[in-house]
């Protein structure tokens, strides 16, 4: 339709608003109150225009667009109540603009100086209570606020968590948390972004900078695969702050704790300013010259007595596409495809399926992927854990309908806000999924017409039978019923969707439950899209495509035969006949001696090495082992790209200077390669991005379905000496391990806890918030033990973030087939 | 059932609760059984009657007689002489003002012979806990017409044609609403009864949903088949236990009786019905703010992007009336529009109710047509200002949306377009009477402080702007006024009226705006006199004694709680400036006039100057002799006034 605003003709869409016609179309209304992520509220009265033929001025934000609407938006009456609304906002609004944080960036105080009269007609006390800063994080200060509920609205329709609220009526009335309690939510801070005053602040950006000293740039926040885009601060050469742009980036400005408050990790752990060489015993400081000659002249001397296949490389998601595709190049010019990542233990098994059950290569998700779906099944994943921005849509989903089904063993808060939580024994999602497909073949509910013609139909039917609703049932303790009932719901819906996270600090489903899920999109005749599992970090999309993988090369060109992986390089799996172990292993960016599963044997088995080279941003307990370290540039300090989840590449920007000599570690691999005499053509991160853009591929090649028949394996069964089974998930505030670098997220997660059910603290003699040690088969680690009402019994919840937690000393290698969880007992200490 | 002699209706609405109903008909239980009458003789607990300040209210049918202000010490008396001797109690009857004579009828008393009671029209007589008492009196004829010799259309038809206007205050046509309502499509439609009343002074809907349930909940039935809708909630606030339970005893009946539920009256018609109770906001009154609250969210009003009746409660299409309005509608089924028409004007049909208080002698519920003038209401009905030698001054309709009409417009009809014109609203129908011992500028801040505390904090204008209004006023009282307050107060409110985002805010400064423009002088006496002459506003005042009037009688000196009042027995007293903490109380004790009320700064006046004073403001005689009746009683000890100087 077509309306004139000021007289001028714009389009608008049906049931658009004037502000959004208005918006659209670059014409500025003023508000405070309206959020394009929210419902119209009206509360602001800025946003007031004249309607041609209305006797009324209208809210803009709150009067639907109609054909041939003549509007004006700044005529003289509207320009005065605008005046008169905005005095009255000020008459007991504090005078402390000087000493405020958001002076600069604050809505009302650009509006005040645009329709500020100059003098007061009211004088009256102004608002002058204590700020609440009793949280960490956010600070309080209800003296500024104008009571606009952007905040509260933000956190309850947009974020799902409803964690402020309007508390009080009329003029006394506060934003606060329920019942005055300390803030407790997710500290997305979300609501500070949107808050149009300084009355919701970040307290670790306090005081810090004024917004008009500061340089802004916009980049990827280094922590999970969502990719979503971040402001960040500079001042006086450090980062001070990150936000979220509203319409910025994939999640369209929304941001988690991580990428807020998290940023702060590359001030966390002392850098590495100096390369570092291992002599007699230690490691001492050396030159980029001394050591680069050094580590080179023993690469060759390694490849030279051992051949190629005795060095291995381990690349890193939270390194760029130009640094890991410059790693597997280096590899592969020295003779090895010896190359992979922690991506072997997450998204690389996810992968994999995928290319045996549709023939496709590449695995994205879309984040908006829920919206609009009729029934989603999400398998023992907490996905607004370990991708927010993608968690955030399902919330929204189920809010605008989406029947959001959670299978679960614990009651998270996806369970909590689902249309259904299953709950589940944990670890048995590939009984579940099995269950579910076989309810779909006996009662004909699966496309019948499309299926039977897939290959490994007749094979998959037969190795379900023994998955009937009762057995797998019994086996996830849901009973028949329930899987019937998933089964139903999921036939009948219209468009449908599973999805599930993969990861290295994960342990509760591997590749068979992948493989199951798959086998069930198949059954269902969906498209592959149907099945979303978003790659777990930063880049380990990126870091996949560009070839850090023993079995093919950038943009998944497969080698002619596999090198080795992690199992065989790490863990002394099978590596085929005659293969030589690895005898040099190169780290760039990754500290498997804390972060992998069962990472005491790691340490001894990296020990063992002939030769290890790590470089990285800090003396991990990697590098603590290593033979030469180089000092890397890490996030913020370098440009490049990362890849999401959704497989957009985007650029990263570098904000702040590496410390020292550090360099990017594409820069290192490249200066290394030209030391050992043969050098790969790379003068320039240029280089990288031209050799990677021409290999881009084209069109994608059609799917291919196959169905894999795969069984349940309980795994580690726990018995009378290990009693509970431990699963490690992921908590809100940590990606991987590096954001417990962060002071700030280490303000609300500071530490690894253990989370047991009710009964069995009862048991153990357990009353919460204690020291407890728990031991696996493999190590023991010592972690606070928190009671808790979300966990079953038989079962207890440890994150696998804190590296010295010795949390990973506890874990096996799970994911490829190997059962997944870890049986452990818990000793009061 | 046997058949009593008589049946005593006893009133049990709040209002004659609060003033001991309960314990009367108790007591006339116990006289009765003691007389052996027990079975001649039935005592009935009826609905608001209406004349509550006659509380409590005993009518004995057959023959209406009415008694007021019974209490238990004479229900013996009342017993023996009417149940026993037959012969009306004359003691507890209403006396005609002027001729003092008893009337026995309860339609020859003034307060009700100039009603016109329809949504009323079983005050009295029935019992609301009964519903066989209410399908005797016609009771859901109505319905039953609607369901089965009427489609939706014609129901609409007739509640169009009835010229029915919403009766919460708005006066939005209901025909229209529930026309919208029909014509809207959906799987789930709701109608909402607004039992939300919270307008000082106003008690219309709680005494409609106490004394007759059943008539709202016909009414809105019939709105669920006019507009195919099939679930009801009626919004009541808490505070009104006695309506809840009734409604809800009410709505108990109708399932049981096949009147609510599945299969209405073997028709097929499907309608469920619930009570929500509030919590007590008066923005909840405010529809789209009522139906979050019952989503169980905070009770804000949200933009009109939508009508209600295409997104209302839960986003489902929904007509939400007041209580009175679905009261009026069974009786327009049966009787027809034209029948509804024959009251009120071409664009206020019917009748509507008002809960008439204040200054009058009598208050309580009116029912009258709406062509009906105010003076009619306040002086027929209401019989005139109850204190002795006190004038009428304004009358405030609609509540704090409403405004304060003075004596030059009592002659206007109480129709909606007639009110408005005078600066007021119909609003729900409250009407508070005020005599020339209200001060206007308290009054306006007292409306303000109403809305100030109930605004609910959404919209800017209203939050900040009533709440400054207010601190204006409040200066005013207080002695802080300053030149150009009275343009800064219309300023700002035609501020807050243009920019409010719902009725609240949008009609909050009506008290103000309407006090300015008939009481500026008032006004400005406060700001500029710092002289409050009605004595309301402490700060503002000095009480001195007007020595050529006192007759030296003492009263003002024994009712004066601080003691400032000294003086001889007959003489001349004196009021102690320091110790007078300007109360009130001696002004309003002299039968005499002889208190005067002079701005604050004669306080520290010496006598001659008070005198001169008190000369340049009344004269040297009272503008007005007031004929008190002490007067006459102390004329024959009274002297001539000296001047002892």
């Amino acid at each position: 339709m077509e309306l004139t605003i000021n007289g001028k003709k714009i389009q608008a869409e049906k049931g658009q608003t004037i502000l959004q016609a208005a918006l659209a179309n670059g014409i500025k209304i003023p508000n405070l109150c309206y959020d394009k992520r929210l419902v119209p509220y009206g509360g602001c009265r800025l946003c007031i225009v004249e309607i041609e033929g209305s006797r009324k001025l209208e809210a803009s934000c709150a009067t639907l667009a109609k054909e041939g609407m003549n509007v004006f938006t700044d005529t003289p009456k509207v320009r005065k109540v605008r005046q008169r609304v905005i005095e009255l906002m000020l008459v007991h609004h504090p005078l402390d603009c000087p000493t405020c944080d958001k002076a600069g960036e604050c809505t009302l105080q650009d509006l005040a100086f645009e329709y500020g009269q100059p003098r007061a007609r009211f004088v009256r006390e102004r608002k002058d209570k204590p700020a609440d800063s009793r949280d960490p994080l956010i600070e309080i200060n209800a003296n500024r606020c104008i009571l606009c509920g952007k905040c509260v609205r933000i956190c309850a329709e947009h974020q799902g968590r409803g964690a402020l609220g309007l508390i009080g009526r009329g003029f006394p009335t506060v934003v606060q948390p329920a019942f005055g309690e300390v803030l407790n939510c997710d500290y997305c801070g979300q609501c500070i972004d949107v808050c149009p005053t300084g009355s919701l602040l970040n307290k670790s950006f306090k005081y810090k900078a004024r917004p008009w000293m500061m340089e802004e740039a916009d980049t990827i926040c280094p922590f999970c695969g969502c990719g979503c885009t971040l402001t960040v601060g500079k001042f006086e050469g450090k980062i001070a702050r990150s936000r979220g742009h509203e319409d910025t980036g994939v999640s369209k400005g929304s941001i988690c704790s991580r990428g807020r408050f998290g940023v702060d990790y590359i001030y966390g752990g002392e850098r590495i300013e100096q390369p570092m060489v291992r002599i007699n015993g230690k490691l001492a400081p050396s030159s980029w010259e001394e050591a680069l000659k050094y580590a080179g002249d023993c690469l060759k001397y390694v490849v030279t007595v051992h051949g190629p296949s005795a060095v291995g490389a381990i690349g890193s998601p939270r390194c760029s596409n130009e640094d890991n595709y410059v790693l597997q190049k280096f590899m592969r010019q020295i003779g090895s495809d010896n190359i992979d990542s922690s991506a072997a233990l997450g998204y690389g098994i996810a992968e994999k399926v995928w290319q045996r059950a549709f023939g496709l290569s590449g695995h994205k998700v879309s984040l908006s992927s829920p919206l609009g779906k009729e029934a989603v099944l999400v398998i023992e994943s907490d996905l607004n854990v370990t991708h927010p921005s993608f968690g955030i849509n399902l919330f929204k989903a189920t809010r605008e309908g989406t029947k959001l089904i959670v299978a679960d063993s614990r009651e998270t808060r996806l369970a909590k806000q689902a249309s259904e939580w299953v709950k589940v024994r944990q670890g048995t999602g590939t009984a579940l999924l099995n269950g579910i497909s076989k309810v779909l073949l006996d009662k004909g509910l699966y496309d019948t017409a499309h299926a039977p013609k897939i290959k490994g139909f007749e094979e998959l039917k037969k190795s379900l039978e023994e998955y009937t609703p009762e057995k797998a049932g019994q086996i996830t303790g849901t009973g028949a019923e329930a899987i019937i009932a998933i089964a139903e719901s999921l036939a009948s819906a219209k468009s449908r969707m599973l999805a599930l996270s993969i990861g290295p600090s994960e342990n509760a489903k591997g590749g068979d439950a992948v493989m199951a899920a798959a086998n069930l999109i198949n059954l269902l005749g969906e498209s592959p899209d149907a099945l979303q599992i978003p790659a777990e970090y930063a880049n380990t999309f990126g870091l996949y495509k560009v070839g850090v993988r023993p079995d093919a090369g950038p943009m998944y060109q497969p080698v002619d035969q596999a090198g080795q992986g992690l199992p065989e390089m790490l863990y002394g799996r099978a590596n085929g006949a005659g293969r030589p172990p690895v005898k040099a292993l190169y780290v760039m960016g990754a500290d498997p001696a804390a972060t992998f599963p069962d990472s005491q044997n790691l340490v001894k088995r990296l020990s063992e090495l002939d030769l290890l080279i790590v470089q990285d941003v800090v003396l991990t307990e990697t590098a603590k082992l290593a033979h030469v370290v180089f000092p890397a540039a890490g996030w913020a300090e370098k440009d490049g790209t990362f890849t999401n989840a959704e497989g957009v590449s985007q650029g990263l920007c570098r904000i702040v200077d590496p410390p020292g000599a550090s360099l990017p570690d594409w820069k290192i691999l490249a200066d290394l390669s030209e030391a050992m005499g043969s050098g790969m053509g790379i003068k320039g991160r240029r280089d990288i991005t031209d050799e990677l853009l021409r290999m881009e591929p084209g069109t994608s090649e059609p799917a291919t379905p196959e169905f894999h028949a795969v069984r349940y394996n309980p795994g580690e069964e726990p018995d009378e000496a290990y009693p509970l089974s431990l699963v490690v998930r992921d908590v809100l505030q940590h990606a991987g391990s590096i954001s417990t670098r962060s002071r700030s997220l280490g303000l609300v997660s500071p530490e690894a806890t253990i989370e047991i059910s009710r009964r069995d603290a009862g048991k153990l003699g357990i009353a919460g918030n204690e020291r407890v040690r728990v031991v696996s088969r493999r190590g023991k680690a010592s972690l606070t033990a928190i009671v808790s009402d979300e966990v079953p019994d038989g079962a207890v919840y440890v994150p696998a973030h804190f590296p010295e937690s010795g949390v990973n000393s506890l874990r096996h290698l799970s994911g490829n087939g190997e059962g997944p969880l870890d049986a452990v007992r818990i000793e009061k200490s | 059932m046997t058949r009593s002699r008589l049946t005593v209706m006893m009133c049990a609405g709040t209002g004659c609760i609060a003033s001991g109903s309960m314990k009367v008909k108790h007591a006339l239980e116990e006289e009765i059984k003691k007389q052996g009458l027990e079975d001649e003789v039935k005592v009935v607990m009826s609905g608001c009657n209406g004349y509550c300040s006659e509380g409590p209210i005993v009518e004995v049918y057959p023959g209406g007689v009415f008694y007021q202000k019974v209490t238990v010490e004479e229900v013996p008396k009342l017993v023996e002489e009417h149940f026993l001797k037959g012969r009306p109690y004359e003691k507890l009857m209403f006396k005609e003002p002027l001729k003092k004579a008893p009337l026995p009828e309860i339609m020859s008393i003034p307060f009700f012979k100039h009603q016109v009671v329809r949504v009323l029209r079983n005050r009295g007589l029935i019992d609301p806990e009964k519903i066989e008492d209410y399908i005797a009196r016609d009771g859901y004829q109505a319905l039953a017409k609607a369901l089965t010799s009427m489609t939706p259309g014609d129901v609409v038809k007739v509640v169009s044609d009835s010229g029915l206007r919403g009766r919460g205050g708005a006066g939005f046509p209901t025909g229209k609403k529930w026309e919208l309502g029909l014509k809207i499509k959906s799987d789930l439609k709701f109608v909402v009864c607004n039992g939300d009343e919270g307008d000082p002074g106003a008690f219309m809907d709680r005494s409609v949903m106490e004394a007759d349930p059943h008539a709202v909940i016909e009414g809105m039935i019939i709105c669920g088949v006019a507009t195919e809708s099939h679930k009801g909630y009626i919004y009541v606030r808490a505070e009104y236990p006695l309506a809840v339970k009734r409604l809800q005893i009410a709505i108990d009946q109708c399932y049981e009786a096949g009147l609510l539920g599945e299969n209405i009256l073997g028709t097929g018609f499907a309608f469920d019905l619930d009570i929500y109770q509030g919590a007590g906001a008066f923005v909840c009154g405010e529809a789209t703010a009522l139906m979050r609250s019952i989503e169980g969210k905070r009770g804000m009003p949200r933009p009109k992007l939508w009508r209600s009746a295409e997104k209302g409660l839960w986003d489902k299409p929904t007509v939400l009336n007041n209580v009175e309005t679905f009261a009026n509608i069974p009786q327009i089924i049966l009787n027809g529009a034209e029948w509804y028409k024959s009251y009120g004007t071409e664009k206020s049909t019917g009748t509507k109710v008002f809960a008439l208080t204040g200054a009058t002698r009598d208050s309580g519920l009116v029912e009258v047509p709406m062509d009906t003038s105010l003076r009619k209401i306040i002086y027929d009905i209401g019989g005139g200002i109850k204190k002795k030698g006190r004038a009428f001054k304004a009358v405030q309709l609609g509540g704090p949306s409403g405004g304060c009409i003075p004596e030059q417009f009592l002659d206007i009809p109480v129709t909606y377009e007639d009110i408005k014109k005078a600066g007021a609203i119909v609003g729900s129908g409250g009407m508070v009477v005020m005599d020339d011992t209200n001060c206007m500028v308290s009054t306006a801040k007292f409306f303000l402080e109403f809305t100030t505390d109930e605004s609910c904090g959404k919209c800017v204008p209203c939050r900040v702007g009533t709440k400054l209004m207010h601190d204006m006023l409040a200066d005013i009282c207080e002695a802080r006024g300053q030149e150009g307050d009275i343009e800064v107060l219309q300023d700002l409110s035609y501020d807050i009226i243009d920019s409010s985002l719902c009725g609240l805010g949008q009609s909050a400064p009506n008290p103000v705006l309407s006090t300015i423009q008939y009481f500026r002088d008032e006004y400005e006496k406060h700001i500029r006199d710092k002289w409050c002459p009605t004595g309301v506003c402490r700060d503002l005042t000095t009480f001195v004694i007007d020595r050529n009037f006192c007759k030296g009688c003492g009263a003002c000196m024994r009712a004066c709680p601080s003691k400032a009042i000294t003086g001889e027995k007959k003489q001349p007293h004196l009021i102690h400036q320091d110790a007078c903490v300007h109360c009130r109380t001696c002004w309003d004790t002299c039968k005499f006039n002889a208190i005067r009320i002079l701005p604050a700064s004669a306080r520290t006046a010496s006598e001659e100057e008070m005198e001169r004073l008190i000369v340049k403001l009344f004269g040297s005689r009272p503008e007005t002799a007031p004929e008190p009746t002490a007067a006459k009683a102390a004329a024959s000890t009274a002297k001539a006034p000296e001047v002892t100087k």
